[in-house]
């Protein structure tokens, strides 16, 4: 079998596909929801930076709430069904220390996750979360697998929103 | 169980206090924001109507102009072929303005879709922005509009300057603030623009001496549909969505814009882009790798 191609997925955008990936990102403070449907062998996964979208700007994936239903919308549109979708949940570091609750995006992304992925009823059936670094992970859309690796806060390229 | 002095109960009561009114202020902070989120919504479901009828303004308005011209150009008689330059002028520059919004309209789909990413290349900024100020002079000629611009680069003094970024999205940034620019320009205005560099990040700023920005507009300037003017009937076309859009190009180049304006002096916003370092996104360092299996949660 021949390699799968290759993604680089930059923050506020989302990648989902039939066709085998591997789709690469870097996580701070943001948070990646990896959708894998096992029957169809479909994946998805989406990056954003803010919890919710506060009726500002464009409705873009940056925001956690619109990212997280866009990308069920988009394993839908390409034939999943919700009940065969699981969801691995990575990223949420806290990279900018402070102890103010309103700063500490990286919790809140990940609430938003848990909260969201629970109403749609997904389970999420692993995840690394939180901590002080960030993570570079690796998707295999084929197969759902994940390859992680923690990294330096200095790497980190997720921008302070 | 533990005794305790007074004075360590009362410490504890205050530690305890300070703790509760920290909490309750954030909770306050919370709900304000709260509030200011569920205006925002309200304003912005009442907004998307105006946006459709926008939109339709937009769209069908330079599509029937230029039905219209191209078959007054079919009917023409020979010898009045001369008549034919100043329609195709205006055929042009309907086409123009509805090629530009129709990039917008896409790039802000790509934007809310997930389906955009900055494709960096090297960028001759000074030929950049004068071929985006070349494709609106005809516009401003119309309106007696002169543009002025100055790039001071003093890295490399005789040569190219190339700045490496996504020059596509540059391109529709500043399309977006000259196009503003000169809608709220006055007649026989001047629109000045400014490019330079600064510890390599790329600085552009448009300048008029149109009618200005009050400060309390300049607050919500960035969000989408919306306009000075919140009227279909506005004699300013023009969707809204154009600032919108440059904020969230900038955020996918890491840049920034900021505005300063004062109501009825004009106004100047500047962009600020660092300049593009793909190889960050690609390197991470080593070691501790992991492999996920299933039903693993850290």
């Amino acid at each position: 079998m021949s390699e799968p191609a290759s993604h680089f997925l930059y923050p506020s955008a989302l990648f989902a596909s039939k066709e085998p990936y591997i789709v690469n990102t870097i996580l701070g403070s943001c948070v990646s929801v990896c959708l894998i449907d096992s029957k169809l062998q479909i994946g998805g996964i989406n990056h954003y930076m803010l919890p919710f979208w506060n009726g500002q700007g464009l409705a873009s994936p940056k925001f956690g709430n619109i990212a997280i239903n866009k990308l069920i919308e988009k394993m839908l549109s390409m034939g999943c069904v919700k009940n065969n979708l699981h969801a691995k949940v990575f990223g949420g570091g806290n990279i900018f220390e402070s102890n103010l609750l309103q700063f500490q995006i990286g919790e809140r992304n990940i609430a938003v996750a848990n909260e969201m992925l629970m109403e749609h009823q997904i389970r999420i059936i692993s995840s690394s979360t939180g901590g002080n670094l960030g993570r570079k992970i690796q998707f295999n859309t084929l197969t759902g697998e994940i390859i992680q690796k923690m990294i330096e806060k200095k790497n980190v390229m997720c921008e302070e929103p | 169980m533990v005794r305790i002095t007074d004075e360590e109960l009362i410490e504890e009561l205050r530690i305890r206090m300070n703790e509760n009114l920290r909490s309750l202020n954030e909770l306050k902070l919370l709900a304000s924001e709260l509030k200011v989120v569920n205006k925002k919504l309200e304003e912005s479901e009442t907004l998307k109507s105006h946006f459709i009828s926008n939109i339709t303004n937009e769209i069908i308005n330079p599509f029937t102009s230029i039905l219209g011209l191209s078959k007054a150009i079919l009917s023409v008689e020979k010898e009045n072929w001369k008549k034919v330059i100043s329609m195709v002028v205006l055929i042009h520059s309907e086409a123009f303005a509805l090629d530009f919004q129709l990039k917008n309209i896409f790039a802000a789909a790509k934007i809310e879709a997930g389906e955009i990413f900055p494709e960096i290349g090297r960028v001759d900024v000074s030929g950049l922005i004068s071929s985006v100020i070349e494709s609106f002079q005809v516009e401003a000629k119309k309106r007696k509009i002169q543009f002025n611009f100055k790039f001071d680069e003093v890295r490399n003094n005789d040569s190219v300057f190339y700045f490496k970024t996504d020059a596509e999205k540059l391109k529709l940034i500043l399309s977006n603030l000259i196009c503003n620019s000169l809608k709220y320009s006055k007649e026989n205005g001047i629109v000045n623009v400014r490019a330079w560099t600064l510890n390599s990040e790329l600085l552009v700023s448009v300048h008029d001496n149109g009618i200005g920005i009050s400060e309390d507009y300049q607050k919500v300037i960035f969000d989408r549909f919306n306009r000075v003017e919140n009227t279909i009937t506005s004699v300013n076309r023009g969707h809204g969505l154009g600032l919108s859009i440059n904020k969230a190009l900038l955020d996918i180049l890491n840049g920034e814009i900021s505005l300063q304006s004062e109501n009825g002096n004009g106004a100047v916003f500047t962009i600020r882009i660092p300049e593009a370092d793909e190889e960050a996104y690609l390197t991470a360092s080593d070691g501790n790798e992991l492999f996920f299996d299933d039903k693993q949660v850290f």
